[in-house]
């Protein structure tokens, strides 16, 4: 017995000797950043001096894929910024075009949409009530969705249905349960597409796997608790609506991982995901946060983009990432 | 939650681009990549082609008491380029084949070629020096002569373009840039515009050489009505002259300039081929020996109609 004892010993001294280096090599924010991010190793105090530095992401070989890294320092420690994360409201800056924005319980019905009863009046809510009444196949809706729609039925209620129905799907069994948007020219299934930019990313898959296998944006339900919502928005001038869910899980040595992902969208992107990874760091003698992230797109009209308006559309999203990051960091430097 | 409209809003709004779209907020102080950090896609086959072909009806020009009377023009245009994306931009590797056919009747009195064609290369890059300024520099080095018979060493050049487009925002973009041809009468021509959405489907796309109004009614189809300028030079062989009654329009190089207006429509055919169709007139065309002031200037103008299929994979 005393062996046996002995011997489990042995392994698990062996496996701590395994581990230990290995949470060492992990607890440096820096080299950990650098191993699975397109930004190597970066300066802190630098970095903290330049603000916002942002990046393409690693190529994706669908073309209607694309994907971006940003990394700043905050001077906050990461609890303070996840707490300033939540209060962030999207609806106070115009610049971000998000007209309505609203949380989700977790049995999400008709009730839960109610702000859409009462829709901004902006040309963008017209051009998506628009494409409603002519059911465009710019929809991206299903096509048992498509045939509930009754001529001079409000709009608005015709999408409450959908999105009650799309939340209670995904609260069921996750993003794998979405309807796919076979109505449209170029159907796709959110749950499908949410992987498939995953699995083109195999660095941020590995750093995030776990993380991510854990919630409802790659699998089926997912073990994590989910914050979900919806929001009113605009993309290239049309309103979209869109239902997302929000995953945190804190990090030994008190960083945090974050996933935020859109599983439906009426229009404009199929599906997009955004990861956060939350560093406690020191800067010029300060309790900071290093904080990475990445978004990872799909949408119809990247893949009719080439050459040089392939090269445009990049800096663009860089810049408009960078533009929201900023926002935040501004806020949260005072 | 409340921190995912930080996480993705932007995103939302860049995302789905067009050409030439992005955000801009040049107070924010952000450090963003340059062309050296552009990354490397995995390969994939890329490249742009373009196949044009334009009817010009009857016209004339003049130079002094000769006349040129009632010629049509036959415009032949056919591009390749192949575009591989490479650490610091986009390639631009291709050829091209140009020609304008010129019925010209046989009584005979002009002093200009029935054909120009050119049959050059293309060599270029397409870059960025910050995620608001892309650039492109194109060479066309190439033989620029009047008939496949004549395309000598005399007949080189090698014309280039130097061309950016500053993106303000989304809705609003500048265009600069000059041509430089060494055997044109202007040897750099700078030039500038503005790509402007003002409204949801209405594009002011005022830029150098085809400036136009566009209206979009859905994503495959755009309409527009404008301008576009054709213009090359072209050397003629080294015993045009002598048969056309001046010694001095031997082996000279000749500029041709065209300004057609008119109307069209452009039909997505899916997300890499395009259909373009246009028509209206030729309200101006020069043909210009610059060097020996033998100028042909334009008398009366003439419809077209043009067809033109893009593709870009």
């Amino acid at each position: 017995m005393s062996k046996i004892i002995m011997s489990l010993n042995c392994i698990y001294r062996f496996v701590l000797l395994l581990i230990v280096p290995a949470t060492v090599i992990a607890a440096d924010p820096v080299t950990e950043m650098g191993e699975f991010s397109v930004f190597g190793k970066v300066g802190l105090d630098e970095l903290a001096q330049s603000g916002v530095k942002t990046a393409t992401g690693a190529p994706m070989s669908t073309p209607r894929y694309l994907s971006t890294q940003t990394c700043f320092i905050i001077p906050k420690p990461p609890d303070q910024v996840l707490a300033a994360m939540k209060r962030f409201d999207p609806t106070a800056h115009r610049e971000l075009k998000v007209y309505l924005n609203s949380e989700l319980s977790g049995s999400p019905s008709a009730a839960s949409f109610a702000k859409l009863n009462n829709p901004p009046q902006n040309s963008a809510v017209q051009a998506l009530s628009a494409a409603t009444k002519a059911m465009s196949q710019d929809l991206q809706i299903s096509r048992a969705e498509a045939q509930k729609y009754s001529a001079g039925q409000p709009v608005f209620a015709f999408w409450t249905d959908l999105l009650a129905k799309r939340a209670q799907d995904f609260a069921a069994g996750g993003a794998s349960r979405q309807a796919p948007y076979d109505h449209s020219k170029n159907p796709v299934q959110p749950g499908q597409e949410l992987n498939g930019l995953m699995k083109q990313q195999p660095k941020v898959n590995r750093q995030f796997g776990g993380f991510l296998g854990a919630t409802g944006l790659l699998g089926g339900k997912g073990s994590l608790q989910a914050d979900n919502y919806w929001q009113l928005l605009e993309v290239e001038d049309v309103g979209v609506v869109t239902l997302g869910a929000s995953y945190t899980r804190t990090t030994p040595g008190g960083g945090a991982q974050l996933a935020d992902g859109f599983y439906y969208a009426s229009g404009g992107y199929n599906v997009a995901l955004t990861l956060y990874q939350l560093w406690p760091v020191n800067t010029g003698g300060q309790p900071s946060t290093l904080v990475w992230r990445g978004d990872f797109i799909s949408a119809n009209t990247l893949g009719t983009l080439h050459g040089i308006e392939r090269l445009a559309s990049e800096g663009a999203m860089r810049k408009d990432i960078s533009k929201a990051a900023t926002i935040f960091l501004r806020e949260n430097s005072r | 939650m409340k921190y995912r409209g930080f996480l993705l809003v932007a995103l939302i709004c860049s995302a789905p681009v067009s050409v030439l779209l992005a955000g801009s907020e040049k107070d924010f102080s952000t450090s963003s990549t340059t062309a050296a950090e552009a990354v490397e896609e995995p390969y994939k086959f890329s490249a742009d082609f373009t196949i044009e072909q334009a009817y010009i009806g009857d016209a004339d020009v003049a130079r002094g008491g000769r006349e040129v009377n009632d010629f049509d023009e036959y415009y032949s245009n056919v591009v390749f380029v192949y575009t591989p994306r490479i650490k610091f931009g986009i390639l631009r590797l291709g050829a091209q084949w140009e020609r304008y056919s010129f019925g010209f009747s046989s009584s005979g009195g002009q002093q200009l070629p029935n054909t120009l064609q050119a049959v050059n290369s293309i060599i270029g890059l397409d870059t960025k020096f910050s995620d608001s300024i892309l650039v492109r520099f194109e060479a066309q080095p190439g033989f620029y002569g009047t008939s496949f018979e004549h395309l000598d060493g005399d007949a080189f050049n090698i014309p280039f373009v130097l061309g950016g487009t500053y993106i303000y925002s989304p809705e609003l973009q500048f265009v600069f840039g000059v041509g430089v041809n060494l055997q044109s009468r202007i040897p750099a021509f700078f030039g500038g515009g503005i790509r402007w959405k003002f409204a949801p489907k209405w594009v002011l796309n005022a830029a150098m050489p085809a400036p136009r109004l566009e209206y979009q009614p859905n994503r495959d189809l755009t309409f527009f009505a404008g301008a576009n300028i054709k213009a090359n030079t072209f050397r003629t062989d080294d015993r045009f002259g002598d048969r056309h009654g001046d010694t001095s329009l031997n082996n000279a190089w000749l500029a041709y300039e065209e300004v057609r207006t008119g109307v069209g429509a452009e039909w997505k055919l899916n997300s890499s081929i395009s259909l373009t169709i246009e028509g209206g007139y030729v309200p101006w065309r020069q043909f210009d020996y610059h060097r020996t002031e033998v100028r042909y200037h334009n008398e009366s103008g003439a419809p077209y109609g043009a067809i033109m299929l893009h593709g870009a994979f």
